[in-house]
């Protein structure tokens, strides 16, 4: 009985372990051929910029091979072995961890394959890095809060999953600027894990404890901003205290367009993912490229509200 | 034997007086009926999943896929919740079906495969997950009319009709568990599978009921979630079922099954509440949160053995 416990389990971890990474074979009419690791396809905003490669890459006649590394840096890393197997182009990587996921672009590098990380860094630099810098995220969410509240008053900080890298530079680009405003405190910091019932949980108890108070939310991302929202308008405080979030995501447009979320930073997803493409395939052409292809981040506010709704 | 489950959660009832003393000593703003009222409100929906869980783990089986079924549930009524679509028990309806469903499966491949649960239940988990994924096509489902809303966010004489959601499921599972043939075969089915079937109780039939019960549970707890944050996400509900297992073994349910009640349960979803809400209030930091967590857990239980010990 045991036994057989046994042989299913690691039936299933083979099963898991070798999915859908040997379905491509090199096409043979020179076709750039792509390999592409995502962090996460459970994440609306890496599906996002996933869909926008496809688009990218169907215009500029490039195949793909994209595998979802499930948020498992040592799945990440078998992956860009078999694309390194394969003899892929190129690869891109949407790195898992900063520190894990370095293992993966040092043995592209080492097979002498180009490999280009989109979105979040690693250690150890690959040849080309396209995405935003989340530093000037959290700088951009605070600096609003601290206009609006004009330089003086309380906050609190909703953090995401503590120790991720979108985490840490979001809290620091906040610091900064919490710095430069002795007026504003920041009263009260937890992490929600990005989870928008979550947050929503944690600003029920935050009312309790600090109530009126509270003056302004900075959440890390938009699902958690939105999750303060409701739990600030069941306790009637919406009015009175101003709510910010990143991501822009579909759902915290809305909000914005409403008058919910006061504001959201906008992190372009589209321009991540044709980026990414773009720099793969120049690369593959030996065409120059820029090392670092920085995609900056937007205020979304009610006044440019409009450019942003579809 | 009732007799001990009753000493079993006198002690556990102790652990959590004393708990809710301290933190109360500490914040004032604790013990107030709006707190408490927040507290029954976060509590209510790994509640229903711990509540459906007990019968399972009486039977001495075990269900992970409880999480995913959330998601499963969760995203189907979503779907359907849009505020031009269904009248709101369409959407309710085939959240509840949904669930019911995957619990059906997993009773039933339990019982014609004779695979132990936690494999079954953790292929199901996968399985969950994969379909929420598909359903959404991997995007939060929003826009959902105001009345499937309410059902997360509403008051009934002022009270949140998730609370009274939370205090009518609970009384029809005690009922269930103390009152009913049913409830009776479910002990004996976990305390002696053997002995069970001697004595002619279906157990096949026991068991099937146990895990579609969780299953419905956990469709209800799916609908509930979407409604509260007014969206069904693909993802949500992950590790909710290890919280709503850790409640109940804090609730004095042996996993090895045969023991336990729904008032133990009851008071095991509690206590975590209050712990994740007072650490709130005190504003304890994130990283210690979780150490202080799992020390009280394991404090809880040691303290509940400990005082069944001097009391037999």
């Amino acid at each position: 009985m045991k036994y057989s416990h046994l042989i299913f389990i690691t039936l299933l971890a083979l099963f898991a372990g070798c999915n859908q990474s040997t379905n491509s074979e090199k096409s043979k009419e020179n076709k750039i051929v792509i390999g592409i690791s995502m962090l996460s396809m459970q994440n609306e905003f890496i599906v996002n910029i996933n869909d926008e490669m496809q688009k990218k890459a169907q215009e500029l006649g490039a195949e793909l091979i994209i595998v979802d590394a499930e948020r498992s840096p040592l799945k990440q890393i078998e992956q860009v072995e078999s694309f390194i197997a394969q003899k892929v182009d190129v690869i891109i990587l949407n790195p898992c961890e900063f520190e894990a996921s370095s293992p993966a672009v040092a043995k592209a590098l080492a097979a002498n394959i180009p490999i280009v990380n989109v979105n979040s860094a690693t250690k150890i630099a690959p040849t080309a890095f396209v995405g935003s810098n989340d530093l000037e995220s959290g700088r951009i969410a605070m600096k609003f809060i601290a206009d609006k509240l004009g330089g003086k008053g309380n906050v609190v900080m909703i953090q995401g999953l503590n120790g991720q890298a979108a985490q840490i530079q979001r809290e620091l680009g906040a610091k900064e600027i919490l710095k430069e405003y002795p007026g504003l405190k920041l009263i009260a910091q937890q992490t929600a894990e990005w989870d928008r019932s979550k947050s929503m949980d944690l600003m029920q108890n935050w009312i309790q404890s600090y109530g009126p108070k509270i003056n302004a939310v900075f959440a890390q991302n938009d699902e958690m901003g939105l999750g303060a929202i409701k739990a600030l308008q069941d306790a009637g405080m919406k009015d009175k205290v101003v709510v910010v979030s990143i991501d822009a995501i579909a759902d915290a447009l809305q909000a914005v367009s409403k008058g919910n979320l006061d504001a959201t930073v906008f992190q372009d997803a589209k321009k991540q993912g044709a980026g990414a493409i773009e720099t793969a395939v120049k690369i593959a052409k030996g065409q120059k490229i820029e090392k670092e292809l920085m995609i900056p981040f937007q205020l979304v506010t009610k006044t440019n509200i409009k450019e942003y709704l579809k | 034997m009732q007799y001990i489950n009753n000493i079993r959660q006198y002690g556990l009832l102790i652990v959590f007086g004393i708990i809710c003393l301290i933190i109360s000593l500490i914040t004032p703003q604790f013990l107030t009926v709006s707190n408490w009222t927040i507290i029954v409100t976060q509590v209510s929906i790994n509640a229903l999943l711990a509540f459906g869980v007990t019968f399972v783990i009486i039977t001495g089986g075990i269900d992970l896929s409880l999480g995913s079924i959330v998601a499963v549930s969760g995203v189907t009524s979503a779907m359907l919740a849009h505020p031009d679509s269904y009248p709101v028990l369409i959407p309710i309806s085939m959240g509840l079906l949904a669930g019911l469903l995957m619990g059906a499966f997993n009773g039933f491949i339990i019982t014609k495969s004779k695979i132990a649960p936690f494999i079954v239940t953790l292929g199901t988990m996968t399985i969950g997950r994969g379909l929420a994924l598909i359903l959404s096509d991997g995007r939060p489902v929003s826009n959902l009319s105001d009345s499937f809303n309410y059902l997360g966010s509403g008051t009934v004489l002022g009270i949140p009709v998730l609370i009274l959601i939370f205090i009518l499921v609970f009384a029809i599972c005690s009922i269930i568990l103390s009152k009913t043939i049913l409830g009776r075969h479910i002990y004996a089915v976990g305390g002696n599978e053997q002995a069970a079937r001697a004595s002619g109780i279906n157990i096949e039939r026991v068991k099937l009921s146990v895990y579609s019960i969780s299953g419905l549970l956990a469709g209800l707890a799916g609908i509930l979630l979407a409604s509260r944050i007014t969206t069904g996400q693909p993802n949500a509900g992950a590790g909710f079922e290890l919280d709503a297992i850790a409640a109940v073994v804090i609730g004095g349910t042996s996993t090895s099954g045969g023991k336990g009640s729904m008032a133990g349960t009851l008071i095991g979803v509690l206590l975590i509440g209050v712990i994740n809400n007072g650490l709130d209030l005190l504003n304890v930091t994130s990283y210690y949160q979780q150490v202080v967590m799992g020390i009280i857990i394991i404090g809880a239980v040691v303290l509940d053995s400990l005082h069944q010990k001097s009391n037999s």
